[in-house]
């Protein structure tokens, strides 16, 4: 028994090693701070950052709009204006709700964000809760944590080995415990592994969800905003088109493990109890997203989940603007969806869009196509017509052409 | 899978790089006067820690980068032969930065399909390009030719060794780490990829090393049309 | 190169050793794409169609010089309900084909399967009137990006026939490649034949 003890101890002895102290303790990061040893965890990881940053600025993702990201930028400087020199931002044209901030400064804020958040306020805080995992350094303890946990595992399946050796009832296990270990466990040197060091503990999101609320009182915005934009992520996952989806509790982005319903929600709301109200910067945040409404409407088209497109098209149409592109869209949704009885719920919201003075010009081509489909020939030509007149250079007007000969055709004239 | 097995023999003996080669046939050979864009080596240098991470070293990195670069301009001194070096993040839109990414595609596709998979329509000859567009690197960079490195490796961090150790009494074998070096030669006239090789080092050409780094580029570019 | 260098050529080796991949030829003259057409391919292509594993069984895949350069895809006839493209989870579905679509839907179609193959910024332009073997057929052209930033040029050929979709699209780097490889291409979608026909 002798050589399996001390196998035991040693193996135990790797998953105790001690992890070096952040020289920052628990303090938020002075602004302009590097980290001093590119030989350190954090040196690497800075480094590794800066290789993500260099991947996101080629990226085909990439959205370089100056306005839109100055925008966004000015956003994070006013919940971070101790880091508003430090940070680089990137939207990136991602429909996911999801933003990120590197330890080295660098952003990423997906497009899928800026369809979901309502208002300034709402974006605001998003924007603080990220500064303050970065502000906290959360990310070198959260790959002290995997390091350690990977020493851990490493230790178990050692023992589970050195148990082969005596009982032979781990023989097989051990060896593949020890191999899916390599393969689960995330290459956190560079690119796509930067996500590895941005799973954060529970702890950690409770910091930066109060973080990211105080900052965004401090910057004199609406305190309901925090805990109305989490609720709006939990409401539109329960009105996905996917049970697997509805079921999943809902998170706060990509790498985020943590549930928004429960303690985080009602922290939010009970820390914004009793607060007066503060600035939502509703239409300035319409106005900055307007230009880019309809992309970001066709990018989440693409993920075909109707039921979540569908709650988030019908929560801003509540606002009142943008009803031509938003009624649009939600003819689009019917239109691609293509369900029993999908039809005229697309021609009544293409209908819809048409009495707005936004609405995009392919909405008569389409009204044209339904109404060709249902034999209302006359309504069809008009609309055709008003498409081919709004959109002379249309790539598809041959087709158009052809469609309302066919039309003529059939309606003897 | 023949070749990787003499590779793996090969590096559990003490001291030897193993290159492979591949010349484009029909090729003019670098004048003495050629001028050679030298683009900053890509190096990632990694810890393996106790627990089987890869665990980036920028430290060790930079070191690598700067000794190759260093072995690189001996190497081209000795041969007589004019340089200038590029940094790729500098190069950030327009045609030299498709140019770059296309030489990234074309570098993965030769792996894969040289060096791997088999591919019918690239059996005959070495015949890989970046098309006559290259014309555009040279012209606003200045050179006949590019040379492209790229470095990766990985190094048991001591708790690692140690974890060998007890890996080795209970008979697990474990990713012990190594250095492997793509290097390419690319003619800014035509575009074709005239040379290519991956090396696989042995511990004692440690490119973290000044001397590591000269050895395994004497190896790499032993074989190198110029 | 940003991949590992020797994961990915060990991979590739894996997948030899496996014996479930394998590049085959597709030498020069007749093609055949299902039981449904042909097409004459004025030059020796690679079927690389067992290594992409994205596409649906009934999509052949052809390149050249690999994937990351040029692709050429050929689908037999893709039926009501079926894809161009596979998702490998159930809630991220990719797009489908219906067999009441319009001409500018098999286009959106076609750039939506695009788009799932983790192509950016996917874009058609050009739409003109064409024949696929005998039939109706709309052409268009593409504009991508790679993840990587690289820009991507493409072509693409759809058609409908009893109740089903044809598509062949052409795929490769806008710098050199695309317009290296084009007249080919253009020559094999001219040079569709239903079989009997």
């Amino acid at each position: 028994m002798r050589p399996f003890r001390k196998l035991a101890a040693a193996a135990i002895g790797l998953a105790l090693l001690p992890t070096s102290v952040s020289a920052l303790g628990g303090q938020a990061r002075p602004p302009h701070l590097r980290p001093p040893d590119p030989g350190s965890d954090e040196g690497g990881l800075w480094d590794a950052s800066d290789k993500a940053e260099q991947k996101a600025r080629a990226s085909g993702d990439l959205d370089a709009d100056p306005v839109l990201n100055a925008y966004v930028k000015s956003v994070e400087c006013k919940v971070a204006s101790e880091y508003c020199e430090d940070v680089r931002l990137y939207v990136m044209d991602r429909p996911f709700f999801n933003a990120e901030t590197a330890p080295n400064g660098y952003i990423e804020v997906w497009t899928g964000t800026l369809l979901r958040a309502r208002n300034e306020a709402e974006l605001a805080f998003v924007l603080g809760h990220e500064t303050t995992h970065f502000a906290l350094n959360h990310s070198i303890q959260a790959e002290r944590d995997l390091k350690n946990r990977a020493n851990g595992a490493m230790a178990i399946g050692l023992i589970l080995s050195a148990g082969a050796m005596v009982g032979g009832a781990y023989a097989g296990m051990s060896a593949s415990q020890i191999s899916s270990m390599d393969a689960d466990l995330v290459n956190i040197s560079y690119l796509g592994a930067v996500a590895g060091f941005f799973h954060f503990s529970r702890e950690q999101e409770m910091e930066a969800d109060r973080g990211g609320f105080d900052r965004l009182t401090a910057a004199g915005y609406d305190p309901a905003a925090a805990a109305d934009v989490w609720r709006r992520l939990i409401d539109e996952q329960a009105h996905s088109d996917f049970e697997k989806v509805r079921r999943t509790p809902a998170r706060a982005g990509i790498f985020d493990d943590h549930p928004l319903e429960g303690e985080r929600l009602a922290t939010l709301s009970e820390l914004a109890k009793g607060k007066g109200p503060g600035d939502l910067g509703r239409e300035r945040y319409r106005a900055a997203i307007r230009p880019h409404l309809a992309a970001l409407l066709r990018d989440d088209l693409r993920r075909r989940d109707y039921g979540e497109t569908l709650f988030t098209i019908d929560r801003l149409l509540a606002d009142g603007d943008d009803a031509g592109v938003l009624n649009y869209f939600r003819g689009e949704c019917f239109r691609l969806r293509r369900g029993d009885g999908d039809a005229a719920l697309a021609l009544a919201a293409y209908e819809a869009a048409a009495t707005a003075a936004d609405a995009p010009v392919e909405t008569w081509e389409q009204l044209g196509a339904l109404y060709q489909q249902q034999h209302q020939a006359a309504k069809a030509r008009a609309a055709y017509q008003t498409y081919l007149d709004r959109a002379p250079n249309a790539q598809d007007r041959w087709l158009i052409d052809g469609a309302l000969k066919k039309l003529a055709q059939s309606e003897g004239t | 899978m023949r070749r990787w097995g003499i590779i793996a023999a090969c590096l559990s003996i003490a001291a030897c790089t193993t290159t492979q080669v591949k010349l484009a046939d029909s090729i003019e050979r670098p004048a003495p006067t050629s001028r050679m864009l030298v683009l900053q080596p890509d190096v990632q240098l990694s810890i393996i820690t106790a627990g089987g991470l890869l665990e980036a070293r920028a430290d060790w990195s930079t070191q690598a980068r700067d000794n190759i670069a260093a072995a690189v301009r001996s190497a081209l001194d000795g041969k007589g032969l004019k340089y200038s070096a590029l940094d790729p993040s500098s190069v950030e839109s327009g045609r030299n930065a498709q140019l770059l990414r296309l030489n990234n595609a074309v570098g993965q596709s030769i792996l894969i399909y040289n060096y791997g998979l088999v591919l019918p329509t690239h059996k005959a000859a070495f015949n890989w390009t970046l098309g006559d567009g290259v014309k555009s690197l040279g012209d606003t960079y200045g050179g006949d030719y590019a040379l492209f490195i790229n470095a990766r490796g990985s190094y048991s961090s001591d708790t690692r060794k140690a974890v060998m150790v007890i890996a080795t009494l209970v008979g697990v074998s474990i990713p012990t780490g190594g250095q492997s070096l793509v290097a390419s030669l690319v003619d800014l006239k035509t575009g074709r990829i005239v040379w290519f090789n991956v090396a696989q080092a042995s511990p004692d050409a440690d490119m973290r090393s000044p001397e590591g780094a000269q050895k395994l580029l004497a190896e790499v570019l032993k074989s190198a049309p110029f | 190169m940003r991949k590992l260098v020797l994961g990915l050529v060990l991979a590739a080796g894996a997948l030899t050793l496996w014996g479930c991949t394998t590049v085959s030829d597709a030498p020069t003259g007749a093609y055949q794409v299902g039981t449904a057409y042909q097409v004459t391919l004025g030059r020796e292509w690679a079927d690389v169609s067992r290594i992409m594993l994205d596409r649906s069984k009934s999509v052949h895949v052809l390149s050249i010089d690999g994937p990351l350069l040029n692709r050429l895809y050929l689908s037999e006839g893709i039926a009501s309900g079926d894809s161009m493209v596979t998702s490998h989870v159930k809630e991220k579905p990719t797009p489908t084909y219906k067999a009441d679509f319009s001409a500018q839907e098999t286009v959106e179609f076609v750039a939506d399967s695009v788009s799932a193959l983790d192509y950016d910024k996917v874009e058609t332009s050009n739409l003109r009137p064409a024949k696929f073997g005998g039939i109706d057929a709309v052409r268009f052209d593409l504009a991508a990006k790679t993840k990587d930033g690289l820009d991507i040029s493409g072509s693409a050929i759809t058609a409908q026939r009893q109740g089903q979709l044809f598509v062949i699209l052409y795929l490769a780097p806008t710098e050199h490649y695309y317009g290296d490889g084009l007249p080919e291409v253009e020559a094999i979608m001219s040079s569709a034949s239903f079989r009997g026909a």
